[in-house]
């Protein structure tokens, strides 16, 4: 592909729920307030379990947000995914008027979340009591969420739902920057929901990979993950497309990479060779040597391996030295691993960083691990200059992606802070 | 724009395990649809789907490695192995960065996200099995694809109901075009499960058909579709890359488009429109005009609305071919899954390779609600050129693709 015809990508408009916010200045708040949306699941029974905390959003009636016909036969997770779309698309000043007749596409990325409606109904068959009505099911498919925003906006462009777990919605954001990128799509919705279920609460204590207090990435004291939930939705456009509506801009997609570390389903490469590799692949791709990152957003889950391996892969990429300047914090000890929609919560956060020059908090980083000895920033956020930033997301499989963002671009073509 | 060319196929089908097996049985029209004897359908309002009998994955896998893979995985590997080797790519000594895993899939492993949650409500939080979570998620055959040949290019999976396999296909172009890797492995799994059919039987959208003296069975037209599972894998690389190699080209991708209808899931008679959209612009980005199209890959499946959507997007594209419109409803013989896109494409570039059109029917058939067998027109001989293949889902979404007779097989 010619390099001239390539448009840049900027990101214009953030939805986002979490358990810290329930909204983009709410989620901003807690950001970089360092609150910690991790306490007692009161969505299904965690007795029984060696954990029972996750970062769960707290309305647990979600169709408060939308009128009642608008809620048929959706399930938590699209909620959770629509009311992010919703403000998105308000904070990206995208009304009807201005995206009518454009090739708007929605890449989303997606978890388990939509097996919430499906235990219901498992539960009840299994059982054989009362037993739920099938029309739950319709939710259940992967692209439920990705379809109902599409036709809710009547949104006419490609659609595609990417499901590789844990990096789903950062891979998700990555092909819409390539949709933007070479002109195919005007507008990209894109981002990822999740909601939490008994299915992967049950998975990951039957792996002992969940801490039974509230995660602690980077800490030795770290005894795992805590699940979460919640979902971010991203408004990626053409730099021209976004100067020419006046629109906001938070930050500029720079690139981003994906590979797979092809070693095993469950544990990373203990040499690092994918993590590192998926993170030099992307400064390639977004034309940046390494000296011009001052932010890594973490994948950062707070389990032993992870968080040591991940350390690794750093200091490959920006050497021993440079990673010690460098600003890396995990958003997962606030809002917890929220799945398939962590890569697009935490692009979200990098993304705000980059447009407040703040970087976020790791929180409960007590006791330094000698394994993790980067600079996690722990508990509080921190003012500095962020030029660019990287995003990583590693999976389940082995699936890694690395997101790369930088500031602005300012009307004469420098580089500068939001709009 | 890089040209991405076809130089392997790997079919685990209802129609036949391994591509010449299934080639053999496609051309023969001869259905994959069996009475199900691997769970209790006693309960249920159907017995038949395009389920596979006969795949064993000691013939592709050592035991060690297929022993903790759900049967996606086995068959996606499986198929995997099979389009390698067809490419004739020595995956020991190319840079296995630079291949890449694109899959499409509707659920992945359903058996392994059920037999995982119904051991967890048997024997509580504390004896689920994680051997068995891992294996729940979507992504988990393309994982286990690039671990058994050790890639380490980009990988990833979509899921988008039935139309999985076609976003998978336009993201491997994708990443061919941006030069993010030089050989893709593209494909489409899904695998039957108790599961899986008990909840459609259970929403009341398969085909309430069961299967008669000597196994004889006779799908109601518009009576809903009926499941099946497989999986095939490609490998698509760009033509100067397989020039390169003097790899043998099986097809050409000419042009993949998906569009999104933008109305209310369901409402396709009333909103028609975007599949012959999509197709309209795989056919002008293809540079082939409608009557340059030597044949028609549709994705009817026996559902009433889709198969009528079918048709009326089909005869608005096609007006001059009137009522001699002849389509390859390939799901007819095999069922229909997320990956099966996979498939019928496998069967396309079969085609076009060994120049012998598919067996077609009248597309008239797709209007008509009656039991009689169908009538597949078989052994016709004509040159292929060019073959467009449809895809849409109940939900929205509509995908053309068009593939060509590579230049170098001489039928172009």
């Amino acid at each position: 592909m010619a390099e001239q015809n390539l448009q840049r990508v900027v990101v214009s408009g953030i939805g986002i729920i979490t358990s810290i916010g329930e909204s983009l200045p709410a989620f901003r708040q807690g950001l970089f307030n360092g609150a910690c949306g991790i306490g007692p699941v009161t969505l299904f029974d965690t007795s029984g379990f060696p954990c029972q905390l996750a970062a769960q959003v707290q309305h647990e009636n979600l169709k408060f947000f939308f009128a009642p016909r608008e809620t048929k036969r959706m399930s938590r997770c699209d909620l959770l995914g629509l009311i992010a779309a919703r403000e998105a698309f308000s904070d990206a000043s995208l009304t009807p008027e201005v995206y009518e007749g454009k090739a708007i596409s929605v890449i989303l990325g997606a978890g388990a979340g939509s097996m919430l409606s499906w235990e219901h109904y498992r539960r009840s068959t299994y059982s054989g009591k009362a037993r739920t009505r099938p029309s739950v099911l319709l939710s259940v498919p992967q692209c439920t969420l990705t379809d109902s925003i599409a036709n809710r906006y009547r949104l006419c462009g490609h659609r595609a739902t990417i499901a590789t777990a844990c990096s789903s919605s950062a891979t998700a954001i990555g092909y819409g920057f390539d949709l933007i990128r070479s002109g195919d799509s005007d507008i990209v919705v894109t981002g990822g929901s999740e909601s939490l279920t008994e299915l992967t609460f049950a998975g990951f204590n039957s792996l002992r990979l969940m801490d039974s207090g509230c995660c602690r990435p980077f800490d030795k004291n770290r005894r795992g993950l805590s699940l979460g939930e919640g979902a971010a939705m991203l408004m990626l456009e053409s730099y021209e497309h976004a100067r020419k509506r006046n629109a906001t801009v938070y930050a500029e997609v720079l690139g981003y990479a994906v590979n797979a570390d092809a070693y095993n389903m469950t544990s990373p490469d203990p040499e690092a060779a994918g993590m590192s590799a998926v993170m030099a692949a992307a400064l390639v791709k977004a034309g940046l040597s390494m000296d011009r990152v001052d932010y890594i957003n973490a994948h950062g889950t707070g389990t032993q391996i992870n968080d040591a391996i991940e350390t690794i892969a750093i200091k490959k990429v920006f050497g021993n030295r440079h990673a010690l300047s460098i600003a890396v914090s995990s958003t997962k000890s606030m809002v917890g691993h929220c799945l398939g929609a962590s890569g697009a919560i935490e692009a979200a956060a990098t993304v705000l960083a980059i447009a407040e020059q703040i970087a976020p908090p790791t929180l409960h980083v007590d006791t330094p691990d000698p394994a993790c000895d980067l600079d996690y920033v722990p508990g509080m956020a921190r003012k500095q200059p962020i030029r660019t930033a990287l995003s990583n997301s590693f999976a389940f499989g082995g699936n890694n992606t690395c997101l790369v963002f930088g500031r602005a671009p300012m009307p004469n073509g420098k580089k500068g802070c939001a709009l | 724009m890089t040209d991405s060319v076809i130089t392997g196929i790997g079919v685990i089908s209802s129609l036949g395990v391994g591509r010449e097996v299934f080639w053999r049985n496609c051309m023969a029209a001869r259905p994959g649809l069996k009475k199900i004897t691997g769970f209790d359908t006693s309960a249920l309002q159907s017995d038949v789907a395009g389920w596979i009998d006969d795949f064993n994955p000691a013939q592709f896998l050592p035991q060690m490695t297929y022993r903790r893979m759900s049967r996606a995985s086995q068959m996606a590997v499986a198929a995997s192995i099979e389009a390698l080797d067809d490419s004739g790519l020595d995956i020991t000594i190319i840079d296995k960065s630079r291949v890449a895993v694109i899959m499409g899939t509707a659920y992945g492993s359903s058996s392994c996200i059920d037999d995982f949650f119904t051991g967890f409500l048997r024997e509580g939080p504390r004896c689920a099995n994680p051997f068995l979570f891992s294996e729940t998620v979507p992504n988990a055959p393309a994982s286990h694809i690039a671990m058994f040949h050790r890639i380490t290019g980009p990988n990833t999976t979509f899921c988008q109901n039935m139309l999985s396999f076609e976003t998978a296909l336009l993201y491997a172009q994708n990443i061919l075009r941006n030069n993010n890797a030089d050989i893709v492995l593209v494909g489409g799994v899904d695998e039957l499960s108790a599961e899986q059919y008990a909840c459609y039987d259970a929403l009341g959208c398969i085909n309430k058909v069961k299967a008669g003296d000597g196994g004889r069975i006779l799908p109601r037209p518009g009576g809903g579709f009926i499941l099946g599972e497989g999986a095939a894998v490609l490998v698509m690389e760009g033509r100067e890359y397989a020039r390169r190699r003097k790899a043998n080209m099986r097809g050409m991708l000419k042009s993949v488009t998906t569009v999104g209808g933008g109305f209310t899931p369901g409402q396709h008679r009333k909103q028609c429109g975007q599949l012959s959209h999509a197709v309209s612009i795989a056919a002008k980005e293809a540079g082939i005009s409608p009557d340059k199209i030597d044949q028609i890959s549709i994705c009817a499946n026996f559902s009433r609305e889709l198969d009528l959507f079918e048709y009326n997007q089909l005869r608005a594209f096609f007006k001059s071919r009137g009522d001699t419109l002849a389509v390859s409803p390939l799901k007819y013989l095999m069922g229909d899954f997320g990956g099966a896109g996979a498939v019928r494409a496998a069967a396309v570039l079969l085609s076009l390779y060994l120049q012998q059109p598919l067996p077609t029917l009248s597309a008239e058939v797709l209007r008509v609600d009656s039991v009689s067998p169908l009538s597949w027109n078989t052994g016709s001989s004509c040159t292929t050129r060019a073959v467009l293949m449809t895809s849409a889902t109940l939900t929205g979404s509509s995908a053309g693709i068009i593939f060509t007779a590579a230049e170098e097989c001489g039928a172009a």
